[in-house]
């Protein structure tokens, strides 16, 4: 970033929106002495939604999502499919099933449906590599803000983002806080649509549904300027495309953090309702984060100042912000944008690193290696784990490997090339068992990672696996390797099957 | 074939509640994909060059490129009428069996 110096104003709101948050936490808390958190009090179906929603809404969401159609146009509209896709999978296939099976997280759910400790260890050294790789993405979001916030380098940036980031969630570990998710919510769509109406009305756009007013712009870019931002494979292929999307729908069908959110509402009817709501929320975040790009690529054009390529990549993941900033809005108003930004990286972050620790402590630690551990060691060993997986995530956001939605994207391609596989057929297959759920994911890792360790050598696999879209060719075969096993292998344990065909599926629920 | 008591299989659901789920549930993945891949599938047969010029582009629709607008707007509100839809018939289907459940009671 090129601004020098302190922004003020800005600061002033993020500090004071965070703070809010702190505060409102601790009132509900003495409010009420239930925790919030899972099934905590009823919210209702449109509660339970923005939920779902502000649990969804990442930096990736906020910033990276807006940087790539900067960078990409149309191409990127692959991520704004992928992402809201996804969501009909997790609705039709997962979300009666999985709470019907009354295990949650990946972890418990792989480990008790395949009756295996491997199989359980293995899903949670996943979950927790899946966490680490998504917060690496925040940090660069929250490295980036920061450093325009004080107008600092981007790795004082992110070491001071990350400390903050840390104290927030050592904080809201500690009192409980920032569970309040539909305030949360409402906090994240105001600050993103609010600065956006306010740039369309500059510009002179249809500013009350600006989401849907943006069409004219992209219309002046080519007219005016030439510029196409809406050629359908200029910036990738077919293949790319269609690989991308179908990572990131079963990425999000399997994303640990998003498969234990149907537990906000407490029978199954209001669960598939709510994520409903949560899907059109989401939406709303979606259908805008185009025009943010549009109006940035306009501003620029008509500032004469179109960055080289090279630029434009160094400070996309921003582009929101800069968008506001070169737009001239007042700073009260940018500083409500930076302000949902920062929120949404750290909620996000939280929630990650909580999970992360708590998969750690719980189905490492206490199942495994010292199974009659106290509450009070597994609790220490939950803090540390919080502290080590931070500084990893801070040792990778230092030298970040890409954006933040491409690095998110790795995250997804991750869950869908494991535990989509491993849920999918757990739920849908009676005789899928512990060979073959280890094989599948086993395979599916090495997929995953399959362009950086054999890409070089092999040039067909960086073709076939792309980092952030192999699971489009790697999800199937993963399937396909769970099958092969389990079939040449014993079944699971009748309890397990029975258990699935009269309670998940054959049982009845008084919906 | 001999089928286990136990057998639990997307593509071979069990009797009662289950088969008339599994066929909602393939409906809409249907519409799911079908839409979805057989859209850009579509753009990229009718373009008139690599960067996927074509028939789809050259109308526009609310102002914005029909191509653009069907996938950055429509798409995501298909889904949300999808996922309606799925609930819709879901919430009918546990209706009508759990009607029926309570009948062979009597």
């Amino acid at each position: 970033m090129t601004d020098a110096g302190v922004n003020f104003i800005p600061l002033l709101i993020v500090a004071a929106t965070l703070a809010s948050f702190i505060v409102s936490g601790v009132r509900a808390r003495s409010r009420e002495a239930s925790d919030y958190g899972f099934g905590g009090r009823y919210i209702g179906r449109l509660g339970g939604g923005a939920a779902i929603a502000s649990n969804w809404m990442s930096a990736a969401s906020f910033l990276g999502m807006g940087g790539l159609l900067y960078l990409q146009g149309y191409y990127a509209l692959a991520y704004v499919i992928g992402w809201t896709g996804g969501y009909v999978l997790l609705l039709v296939l997962m979300a009666s099933q999985i709470r019907r099976f009354g295990k949650y997280t990946a972890p418990d759910f792989v480990g008790d449906r395949y009756a295996s400790p491997g199989a359980r260890l293995v899903s949670a050294a996943i979950s927790i590599t899946i966490s680490v790789i998504y917060c690496t993405a925040q940090f660069k979001g929250i490295g980036m803000l920061f450093a325009w916030l004080f107008g600092t380098s981007y790795p004082n940036g992110v070491i001071l983002g990350a400390v903050v980031a840390v104290s927030y969630v050592i904080i809201s570990g500690i009192l409980g806080v920032a569970r309040n998710q539909q305030l949360q919510y409402a906090v994240l769509i105001v600050s993103f649509i609010l600065p956006l109406m306010l740039l369309a009305h500059r510009l002179g756009y249809f500013w009350a549904l600006p989401q849907f007013g943006y069409g004219v712009a992209i219309d002046d870019l080519a007219r005016e300027f030439g510029i196409d931002f809406t050629a359908p494979f200029a910036s990738g292929s077919l293949f790319e495309w269609l690989a991308l999307c179908f990572t990131l729908m079963v990425g999000t069908a399997g994303l640990p953090h998003v498969l234990s959110r149907f537990y906000v509402v407490p029978n199954n009817r209001d669960a598939r309702w709510s994520l409903v709501w949560g899907l059109f929320f989401i939406a709303l975040i979606y259908w805008s984060a185009p025009a943010y790009a549009v109006f940035a690529r306009l501003l620029e054009a008509r500032g004469g100042m179109v960055p080289p390529p090279y630029a434009a990549e160094k400070m996309a993941d921003i582009i929101v912000i800069k968008t506001a900033v070169m737009g001239g809005l007042p700073s009260w108003m940018i500083g409500i944008l930076a302000a949902g930004a920062t929120s949404a990286a750290f909620f996000t972050v939280a929630g990650l690193l909580l999970t992360g620790a708590a998969s750690l402590s719980h189905d490492i630690y206490y199942r495994l290696i010292n199974p009659r551990a106290s509450e009070t060691s597994k609790m220490a060993i939950a803090k540390g784990a919080v502290v080590a997986l931070a500084a990893v995530v801070l040792i990778i956001a230092l030298h970040p490997p890409g954006l933040i939605a491409e690095i998110t994207a790795v995250a997804f391609a991750l869950a869908g090339n494991t535990i989509f596989p491993a849920f999918l057929l757990g739920i849908w297959w009676g005789r899928a068992n512990r060979h073959g759920v280890i094989t599948g994911m086993l395979t599916g890792v090495l997929i995953t990672f399959a362009t950086p360790l054999f890409g070089k050598f092999v040039p067909v696999v960086a073709e076939l696996f792309p980092l952030t879209s192999s699971a489009f060719i790697g999800a199937p075969i993963v399937i396909g390797i769970m099958i092969a096993v389990s079939l040449l292998t014993p079944p699971p344990p009748e309890e397990v099957r029975r258990f699935l065909a009269e309670q998940v599926h054959g049982h009845m629920e008084a919906e | 074939m001999q089928r286990e008591p136990y057998d639990v299989n997307l593509f071979r659901p069990r009797r009662g509640y289950m088969t008339g789920e599994v066929r909602i549930i393939l409906a809409v993945l249907l519409g799911w994909g079908a839409v979805t891949f057989g859209f850009q599938i579509l753009l990229r047969l009718l373009a008139r060059n690599p960067a996927g010029e074509g028939f789809f582009t050259d109308f526009t629709f609310l102002s914005f490129p029909w191509h653009f607008w069907f996938t950055a707007q429509f798409l995501p509100l298909w889904f949300i009428i999808l996922c309606i839809m799925f609930n819709v018939y879901i919430d009918r289907h546990a209706e009508h069996h759990s009607r029926k459940r309570e009948r062979s009671h009597d």
